[in-house]
């Protein structure tokens, strides 16, 4: 499962993060990620994980510190940055452009530019993909929860990224609905993509990831391997997902 | 949104359906003029009958559409009473239109008709147009869902018995317009993130169909007899 390269392809280095209104978003983290891993990142509410996530794609400028793709510093080339690291937002259903599913999947290759035609084989294979062909002039009001996180996917996929961030994907989903999303999830790993998922549902994801890391007041407080990290992370206000005796293969909604 | 189908898009597989949106914003704008030159019963029957082609051809759901004209046509009974006919049926034509062309029109549609058209104009920047165009429609339904959503929520709360309606506007502008720029905020971030630029790919429309040309025709021939009776 994890085919680590020596160098990493992202780098986060002694980056804050002040908001104008002076909160301490995130405090001097450092973070490596290489190539095919499946990271989690767990916090309470307001930890700064989605500000920390935030700043890998360069959505938000870091007050100090900077975030590296393959050794150059990502605010050299935004648009590549954008491209080969994709976010899928926190509540991204309130965050269709689209009128139709198509055309929500087709915003981000229009945005690089390509011709129609390619345009549209992407947005097919991508719909493909999701399995959400059968539904693709419709408009994304009319899906279900699950579907709906599942065209925020295709959305962020139509744009071929290396590296896919989720910011809290299980939010308001019923049972059915967090199996898709997690099918989806696991799937984009095998597929060779690199995983960052921001939650603190660790119960139903844990067992796929292969490192934890847990933020605490805007600073990366444990990074590891998930049996190490799961026995700290209650100090950090996170709940224990484990019962007594139990094993973190068994952290899992898929059966 | 409330499910209302009036001034709806309405999804179905019809001529009209298809048709250019190019050519559909011609017939609009000779029909409009039409209905506004149509005097007399003559006119009003030669664009009633058009219009009413079109209403069968798209295939809209007409028996709901009636239902939901229902307050509409207790205006249109007033207007009829105080005004008479001449505006009444002027009216109607206008209302015959305006369902024709929303329900069978995608809102893609209409912003890629305005952004072709935008394009032979210098100093338009059309692709802005459009997206700013294409937003509006995305924000609009939002607000008003949110609308609803505070609505109900301040009426579990029993803002009714709040009489004071300065006080009532107060607490319903400011955080649903709070609410409002925050989700506009985030749609920032997120169009972002999908490296949303200016330089991009161009709507491109599919070979326009004779029969829409023919439909146009008939929407001109229409007016050459209602200028000619007018
Ligand atoms: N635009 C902003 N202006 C000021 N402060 C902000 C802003 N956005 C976030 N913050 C603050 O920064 C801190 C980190 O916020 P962040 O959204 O990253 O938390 P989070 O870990 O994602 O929380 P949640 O689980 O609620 O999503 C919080 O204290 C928050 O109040
Ligand atoms: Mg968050």
């Amino acid at each position: 499962m994890i085919s680590m390269s020596h160098h990493p392809i992202l780098e986060v280095k002694n980056l804050s993060h002040v908001f104008p209104n002076g909160t301490m978003g995130v405090h001097h983290v450092n973070l490596q990620v290489y190539k095919g891993e499946f990271i989690i990142i767990a916090g309470a509410n307001g930890s700064g994980k989605t500000a920390l996530i935030r700043h890998l794609n360069g959505l938000l400028k870091p007050t100090t510190g900077d975030v590296l793709m393959a050794g150059i510093s990502i605010s050299s080339n935004l648009i590549e940055a954008r491209k080969k690291i994709g976010l899928i937002f926190q509540d991204s259903d309130s965050q269709f452009v689209g009128q139709t599913v198509y055309e929500e999947v087709a915003f981000g290759p229009e945005n690089l530019n390509l011709p129609q035609a390619e345009v549209a084989q992407i947005v097919d294979e991508v719909l493909e993909v999701v399995r959400l062909s059968a539904v693709a002039n419709q408009s994304p009001h009319t899906l279900s929860g699950g579907q709906k996180r599942k065209l925020a996917v295709a959305g962020v996929l139509a744009m071929k990224p290396e590296i896919i961030m989720f910011d809290e994907p299980f939010t308001g989903l019923d049972y059915p609905g967090v199996v898709q999303v997690l099918q989806q999830l696991v799937a984009l790993h095998q597929a060779g993509s690199t995983i960052i998922l921001v939650t603190h549902e660790l119960e139903k994801v844990l067992a796929h990831a292969n490192r934890l890391i847990v933020m605490n007041q805007g600073q990366l407080v444990a990074d590891g391997r998930p049996e190490d990290v799961i026995k700290t992370v209650e100090k950090h206000a996170v709940r224990m997902p484990l019962q007594q005796g139990e094993r973190i293969e068994s952290l899992t909604w898929l059966k | 949104m409330a499910q209302v189908t009036f001034f709806h898009y309405i999804h179905q597989e019809t001529v009209l359906h298809r048709m250019d949106g190019r050519l559909k914003l011609g017939c609009l704008f000779v029909l409009t003029f039409s209905a506004t030159l149509a005097s007399g019963w003559l006119s009003f029957l030669i664009l009633l009958s058009l219009l009413s082609c079109g209403l069968v051809v798209s295939k809209l759901p007409l028996v709901t559409l009636m239902k939901e004209m229902k307050l509409l046509a207790v205006m249109l009974i007033i207007v009829f009473l105080t005004n008479g006919f001449h505006f009444a049926s002027r009216l109607i034509l206008m209302m015959l239109i305006s369902v024709l062309m929303s329900g069978t029109t995608s809102l893609t549609t209409v912003k890629n008709t305005i952004e072709w058209y935008l394009r032979p104009i210098p100093f338009i920047p059309e692709v802005r147009i459009a997206t700013m165009i294409n937003l509006t429609f995305v924000l609009i339904p939002m607000i008003f869902d949110n609308y609803l959503e505070m609505t109900d929520a301040q009426k579990a709360r029993c803002v009714t018995l709040r009489k004071n309606p300065i006080r009532r506007i107060k607490w319903l502008v400011f955080p649903l317009l709070s609410r409002t720029l925050r989700r506009a905020d985030e749609l920032i971030y997120a169009m972002e993130a999908r490296c949303y630029s200016e330089t991009r790919t161009r709507a491109t429309f599919k070979p326009t169909h004779r029969l829409d040309w023919l439909i146009l025709a008939l929407c001109l021939l229409a007016l050459i007899l209602v200028a000619w009776y007018a």
